[in-house]
């Protein structure tokens, strides 16, 4: 959450308060490629885990999925 | 033939080749620097351009003032223009003959250059459409159109379809669904991209069976993205081109395997891939063997196949443009508060590699702060996604940042 919203800032785009599972990175947090690319070595640093290592993930939820493993 | 449809805009405009060689009558004026974000008005400038027999420079749209002058172009001058006849064009037909005669005109692009200064390359039109190939086939091409068209690989789409009399639908920079929006209404057959711009297609949910051909470069190959990618372009074949700005595309390949065709072209020496100096541009007409410091490996001696390990520059492929890291470190030294910075590529799976920096700074900064100071003096893509504060800078015992 807290490495999305650094994403945001960086971007210049607002904070959100809430995330849901079905939020689409692409479509609706509107990151692009160098976007995704720093999302993953932020959530890098806080989990040890590359979300990004053996598929692509497309939303909110398939990354929660993966840190939870 | 004449209402063929020529491009389809970022905006969706549609321009016929009717349209393009009316627009091409009406100019009077050329800019000697082509710095425009109108992928139709850089198109029309290249082909007017040639028609005049004056030489043009294609600049990036985003090069900020800061780096037009490290290329040593004055801001001022960017927006100067060289009074022109009107052009006489009969039909597309002549338009092409106009292309194919004009020996003494040359294209000049910018790469990034290893000393931390771009280096020029220029370019006359037999290089810019060796890799042209024109028959009955081809006439029926749709281009998605996903590179910059002021570098060397847009330039090189731009003339296969144009010659071709293709459409060519602009999908560079458009969001996924966008792209893959416009591939269906287009009845896309041809893409030609890196592959960063395939990965942020997936997932491929949908079959698009228009799209016959799919080519990649710019970046290392990725098999695997290949394979997903295919899955939702069941009738296409994926090809693997290496190029270069200095040379243009010089090898293809199905994957990320090699062979050298034209032994008179490219040679292996020392696991590097030299290509012979009649390639690059037009400064280096020399008849030799020239270093594209790419290293090899050859993987079958009988097939002679070989497949690239690394580049031995020290640029960063950052989702198929080449960002130096000695240039960026300058940028972020000249912050106020930043006494010393180092650069480097972290290998990432979305981009290939991501900007990562460290920063010594005297005062407190935000990463924000240092990216928002950044923006007016580099590139989007150059700006480091994670900017870290350390109390110094690791260097090597020859007194070398660290870059790895």
């Amino acid at each position: 959450m807290d490495a999305i919203n650094t994403v945001r800032t960086n971007k210049g785009l607002s904070i959100i308060g809430s995330l849901n599972p079905e939020d689409s990175l692409r479509a609706d947090l509107g990151f692009d490629s160098l976007d995704l690319a720093e999302l993953t070595v932020r959530i890098e640093k806080e989990t040890g885990i590359d979300v990004f290592a053996d598929s692509f993930v497309n939303t909110i939820g398939e990354i929660l999925e993966k840190i939870k493993k | 033939m004449k209402d063929k449809t020529f491009l389809v805009a970022k905006d969706g405009a549609v321009f016929t080749y009717e349209k393009l060689l009316e627009e091409i009558s009406t100019v009077v004026e050329l800019p000697v620097y082509c710095y425009s974000s109108d992928v139709f008005e850089i198109f029309r400038t290249i082909l007017a351009s040639i028609l005049a027999g004056v030489d043009l420079v294609l600049l990036d749209y985003d090069f900020t003032d800061e780096e037009l002058n490290t290329l040593g172009i004055d801001s001022a001058i960017v927006n100067e223009r060289i009074r022109i006849e009107r052009l006489d064009i009969r039909d597309i037909e002549d338009l092409f003959e106009s292309v194919a005669n004009s020996q003494s005109w040359k294209l000049t692009l910018f790469t990034s250059g290893t000393t931390g200064v771009p280096k020029k390359v220029s370019h006359g039109i037999s290089n810019l459409v060796r890799m042209v190939r024109q028959s009955e086939r081809h006439k029926h091409s749709v281009w998605a159109y996903a590179y910059n068209p002021t570098h060397i690989a847009g330039v090189q789409v731009f003339f296969q379809a144009l010659l071709n009399c293709n459409a060519i639908v602009d999908v560079f920079g458009l969001p996924r669904d966008m792209v893959l929006k416009r591939i269906e209404e287009y009845q896309v057959t041809n893409i030609s991209a890196t592959p960063t711009f395939y990965r942020m297609l997936l997932p491929m949910d949908r079959a698009h069976p228009s799209v016959k051909r799919l080519t990649s470069g710019g970046e290392r190959f990725d098999s695997a993205l290949a394979e997903k990618i295919l899955e939702g372009f069941p009738n296409a074949q994926m090809r693997n081109i290496y190029a270069s700005t200095e040379a243009g595309s010089v090898l293809e390949s199905k994957d990320d395997k090699f062979t050298i065709s034209d032994p008179q072209q490219c040679m292996i020496r020392d696991d590097k891939l030299f290509i012979r100096r009649s390639l690059l541009g037009l400064d280096s007409i020399v008849d030799e063997w020239y270093d594209t410091g790419d290293l090899v490996q050859i993987t079958d001696s009988v097939k002679g196949e070989f497949i690239f390990v690394s580049r031995a520059n020290e640029m960063i492929n950052v989702g198929g443009y080449k960002a130096n890291p000695l240039e960026i470190e300058e940028a972020l030294c000249s912050h106020p508060s930043i006494e010393s910075a180092r650069v480097w590529g972290k290998p990432n799976p979305v981009v290939g590699n991501i900007l990562m920096a460290e920063v010594v700074c005297s005062t407190l900064c935000s990463e924000a702060g240092i990216r928002a100071y950044l923006k007016d003096k580099l590139q989007d893509f150059k700006i480091p996604r994670v900017i870290d504060f350390v109390e110094s800078i690791v260097t090597t015992r020859s007194g070398k940042i660290k870059r790895g």
